[in-house]
C-alpha cells in the first residue's frame, strides 16, 4: 500500500492533473475494472443482465447529474431524452440502414439536439420555473411517441435489432454487457475530464451563483444550453443502449416515473458528484429488484398473505428514499468518502 | 448499511433455495398485483395460483407437481425484464404465464428467441400469427373479434331502415387502438355509419369534452376500449349529459364490479366475457365453486384459471411424450384440437399457423346491477383476418 502525503503537496502539473493519486488507488481501480470484465464468466447471466442495466442507468444518471447536479438546472426530461435516443437508434438502423456504431452517437447527436430545444427555456427561467417547462418537455415527447408511427411504431412500439460487428451480432447477455459497460467507464472518464475543464468549471459556476458567474465572463445562456445538450446526449446513449438491451422499444417506458427514477439516482447518489451517479444508479437499479425478490421470498414462506407482503413493496421502497434523504441528505457518495477518511487515519483518527 | 445487508441476505437465501425443486415443473407468472392494473390483475393471477393448486392437489403433471413462481412486477417494463431474465436463467422456467401488454409486448421477440412459451392476458390479435409471435398464446376472444362480435350482434339486432351509427372511444394505447383498424373495417362492412373517434385516457377522471362530442353526432351506439375505471367515468358522464347512444365494450372494460362503481349508470352497458361468469351450470364450474367455497370471483379470476388449466393440458402432453421444454410445449399447444374447458370456454385450438384459440364470443349486459349473459356470437375463422 502507498501512503499520500497528509498535506498537498503538488509540485508539478502533471501531479496537478491525475485523477488517481497513489498506486494503491490505482491498482485498486485497475482492479474493479478487471473485475467488471471478469464477472460475466464467474457469474449467472441473470446477474450479467442486471449488471447491463447497472450500467445503462449509470450512463444516464451521469447525464442529468451534468445538467443538474453541476449546473444547477433541474431537468424532468430524462426519460423522455432516453426515448429520443432509443427510437432514433432505432430509426437510423432500420430505416437509414446506418451501422449500430453510427446508429448510437447519431442517436446521441439527435438526443442532444432536442435536449437544447427544450434546454433553451433556461434562458429566462430558474429553478422551479425551469423544472416545470423540462416537464413539458416530458409530456411533449411522449406525445410524440406516441403518435409518431412512422418512427416510434406508436402505442405498439417498434424492434431495435442488434448491433453487428462484422457477421458477429451483440444478441447474448454477455456481449450486450461488454458493450454497455466499456461506453459507460468511457462516459465515467469522460464526464471526470469534462468536469475539470473550463467548459465543467462553468457549470459549476453557473450552478453556485450565476451572477458572479456572469461577472466573470462565463456565458450564462451558452453553458446553461451546453448543459442540457450534454446531458440528453448521454441520454441519448443510455437509451440507445436500452433499445439493444430490451430488443424492442415502447413508449410505455419512457415515461415521467423513469425521469424522476433519473433524478432520485442523484440525489440518493450525490448531486454534482461522478461517483454519486455510479451509486444512485446502483441503489436504484438493484433495490426494487433485491425488494421483489424479498417479498417473493417471503410470500413463498407465507403464501397465505403472499400478494399482502408483495404489495408492501412500494411503501419499504418509498421509506428507504426518505430515509436516505434524512439519515444522508449528502447522498452515498459523501458516505463514501467518510468511510475512505476512517480508513486513512484508522486506529488513529485523531 | 444494515438494510441494505439484511436485503442482500435475503436475495442471497432466495437465491440458494432455487436448485431445491428437484422433480417439479417450474413455471413463471409476471402478475400485476400492486400497479397500474392491478385492480384486475391480482384476480386473474389469483385465478392462475387457484388453478395451480387445484392440479397439483389432483395429481399434478401425470404425477408432477408444478411449482409456481408468481412475481409481481406493478406493470413496470424494466421489472418485467428482470424477472424475466431471472426466470429464464436462473429459475429455469419452461413457460411463462403473463399478464397486460407491457410485459407482453416488451417480451415478444425475446420469448420467441428463447423459446418460452407465454400464455398473456393481452389479447391483441397481433399476437395470434405464430409468424410474428410464434410462442405467444392465450385463451380468450382477441380484442379486434371482441370488437366484431359486439357489432356483429348490434347489427343482427337492427330493425331500422337507415344504418345504424356508430363510434369508437379508446384510450390510446396499445390495448385501446388495437382493435380499432380491424372493428371500423368490419363495422363498414356490416353496413355501419361511423360517426366518430375519441380518445379517453385510462385515467381519465371526467370525460365530458369527448361525449359532447359523440353527443352532437349521436351515434345510436359507441364502443369503450378501456378499463373498469374509465368506462365507469364515461358511463356516469354519459348519463349525466343525457346521451341516448347504447355503449357496448371491451373484454377488461367492465366486470361484476362495476355496478359499485358506476353507481346505476352501467343499466343496459353490454361487455364481451372471455368465460363463463361464477355460478353458471357448466361442468367445469364445479371444480372452481368447490376450490372457493362458494365465494363468488369476478370472471378475470376465472380467465386466470382456464389459463392455467389450458396450459396444464399442454404440460401433460409434453410431459409424456418427454419434450417438456419450450419448443416441445409449443409444438404440442400447437396440435391442441378442440380443447374442452368444460364449458369455461369454447374449446380451444392453435395450430402452427394460427394461434387464435376460438371465434366464439360471449356477450353479457348489466341489467339491474348484474352482469347476465345475453349472447354468444360465432364468428367466422376469416383467414385474412389473423393478427389484425
Amino acid at each position: 500500500m502507498s501512503v499520500a502525503h497528509c498535506g498537498d503537496f503538488r509540485q508539478t502539473y502533471k501531479d496537478d492533473m491525475l485523477v488517481l493519486r497513489t498506486r494503491f488507488i490505482r491498482i485498486a481501480v485497475g482492479a474493479f475494472i478487471l473485475l467488471l470484465y471478469v464477472s460475466p464468466l464467474i457469474t449467472s447471466n441473470y446477474v450479467t443482465s442486471t449488471m447491463t442495466t447497472i450500467a445503462i442507468a449509470v450512463i444516464g444518471a451521469l447525464g442529468i447529474n451534468v445538467v443538474t447536479g453541476c449546473t444547477g438546472q433541474i431537468s424532468l426530461g430524462q426519460g423522455a431524452f432516453m426515448g429520443v435516443g432509443a427510437f432514433a437508434c432505432s430509426y437510423f438502423m432500420r430505416v437509414v440502414h446506418m451501422p449500430f456504431w453510427l446508429a448510437m452517437p447519431m442517436a446521441g447527436l439527435t438526443s442532444a439536439a432536442v435536449g437544447m430545444i427544450f434546454g433553451l427555456p433556461s434562458a429566462r427561467l430558474k429553478g422551479l420555473y425551469l423544472a416545470i417547462a423540462t416537464l413539458a418537455a416530458q409530456f411533449i415527447l411522449q406525445y410524440v411517441f406516441m403518435h409518431l408511427d412512422v418512427v416510434t411504431g406508436g402505442s405498439n412500439g417498434i424492434p431495435s435489432p442488434p448491433p453487428e460487428f462484422g457477421t458477429f451480432a451483440f444478441d447474448g447477455d454477455r456481449s450486450k454487457y461488454y458493450l454497455t459497460i466499456t461506453l459507460a467507464i468511457a462516459a465515467v472518464v469522460f464526464t471526470t475530464n469534462l468536469l475539470r475543464s473550463r467548459s465543467g468549471r462553468a457549470f459549476i459556476a453557473v450552478r453556485d451563483h450565476h451572477l458572479s458567474a456572469e461577472i466573470m465572463g462565463v456565458n450564462l445562456f451558452k453553458y446553461r444550453l451546453l448543459s442540457f445538450a450534454v446531458s440528453a446526449f448521454y441520454a441519448g446513449i443510455a437509451g440507445s443502449l436500452w433499445g439493444m438491451y430490451t430488443g424492442y422499444i415502447s413508449a410505455e417506458h419512457f415515461t415521467i416515473t423513469e425521469s424522476i427514477n433519473y433524478l432520485a439516482m442523484i440525489i440518493i447518489g450525490g448531486l454534482g458528484s461522478v461517483l454519486g451517479s455510479i451509486f444512485g444508479a446502483i441503489f436504484m437499479t438493484l433495490l426494487p429488484q433485491v425488494l421483489t425478490v424479498g417479498t417473493g421470498a417471503l410470500a413463498d414462506i407465507f403464501p397465505k398473505i403472499g400478494f399482502l407482503i408483495m404489495s408492501f413493496k412500494d411503501g419499504v421502497f418509498g421509506i428507504i428514499v426518505i430515509l436516505f434523504l434524512i439519515f444522508e441528505p449528502d447522498g452515498l457518495a459523501h458516505r463514501w468518502r467518510m468511510i475512505k477518511t476512517y480508513w486513512k487515519l484508522y486506529p488513529f483518527s485523531y | 448499511m444494515k438494510r441494505l445487508t439484511a436485503s442482500i441476505a435475503l436475495a442471497a437465501m432466495t437465491l440458494l433455495a432455487a436448485p431445491l425443486m428437484g422433480q417439479d415443473i417450474v413455471i413463471g407468472n409476471l402478475a400485476d398485483i400492486t400497479g397500474g392494473t392491478g385492480d384486475v390483475g391480482k384476480p386473474y393471477a389469483d385465478g392462475i395460483k387457484a388453478y395451480t393448486d387445484y392440479i397439483n392437489a389432483n395429481g399434478g403433471i401425470n404425477g408432477r407437481r408444478i411449482k409456481l413462481l408468481q412475481q409481481d412486477y406493478a406493470y413496470k417494463i424494466p421489472e418485467a425484464l428482470a424477472l424475466y431474465k431471472k426466470f429464464k436463467d436462473q429459475d429455469k422456467v419452461i413457460a411463462i404465464q403473463g399478464w397486460g401488454s407491457g410485459d407482453t409486448e416488451a417480451l415478444k421477440e425475446q420469448v420467441a428467441k428463447d423459446q418460452i412459451p407465454y400464455w398473456s392476458a393481452s389479447y391483441s390479435a397481433h399476437l395470434t400469427d405464430p409468424t410474428k409471435s410464434p410462442y405467444n398464446f392465450f385463451c380468450a376472444p382477441d380484442y379486434s373479434s371482441a370488437c366484431r362480435a359486439g357489432l356483429k350482434y348490434i347489427k343482427d339486432n337492427w330493425k331500422e331502415k337507415r344504418k345504424p351509427k356508430v363510434a369508437f372511444i379508446y384510450p390510446d394505447v396499445g390495448y385501446g387502438k388495437a382493435p380499432i383498424p380491424g372493428g371500423k373495417a368490419y363495422a363498414l362492412e356490416l353496413g355501419f355509419e361511423i360517426v366518430g373517434e375519441e380518445n379517453v385516457d385510462l385515467k381519465a377522471l371526467e370525460a365530458t369534452t369527448q361525449l359532447l362530442n359523440i353527443k352532437k353526432k349521436a351515434p345510436d351506439y359507441a364502443w369503450i376500449g378501456g378499463t373498469k375505471v374509465s368506462t365507469s367515468v364515461i358511463l356516469k358522464d354519459a348519463k349525466k349529459l343525457g346521451l341516448t347512444t347504447k355503449f357496448f365494450g371491451n373484454i377488461w372494460s367492465a366486470d361484476e364490479g362495476m355496478p359499485k362503481l358506476a353507481a346505476g349508470a352501467e343499466e343496459g352497458y353490454m361487455v364481451v366475457i372471455g368465460a363463463a361468469l361464477y355460478g353458471d351450470k357448466v361442468p367445469g364450474m364445479k371444480a372452481i365453486e368447490k376450490f372457493t367455497n362458494g365465494q363468488p370471483q369476478v370472471s378475470h379470476w376465472i380467465r386466470g384459471w382456464v389459463s392455467m388449466m389450458t396450459m396444464c393440458e399442454v404440460l401433460k402432453v409434453a410431459e409424456k411424450n418427454k419434450e417438456l421444454n419450450g419448443p416441445g410445449i409449443r409444438k404440442y399447444a400447437e396440435q391442441l384440437k378442440n380443447f374442452d374447458t368444460q364449458g369455461l370456454t369454447a374449446p380451444i385450438t392453435y395450430t402452427s399457423t394460427d394461434h387464435r384459440p376460438f371465434m366464439s364470443v360471449i356477450l353479457a349486459q348489466f341489467v339491474g346491477g348484474k352482469m347476465v349473459k345475453k349472447a354468444t356470437i360465432d364468428l367466422p375463422r376469416k383467414q385474412e383476418w389473423l393478427g389484425l
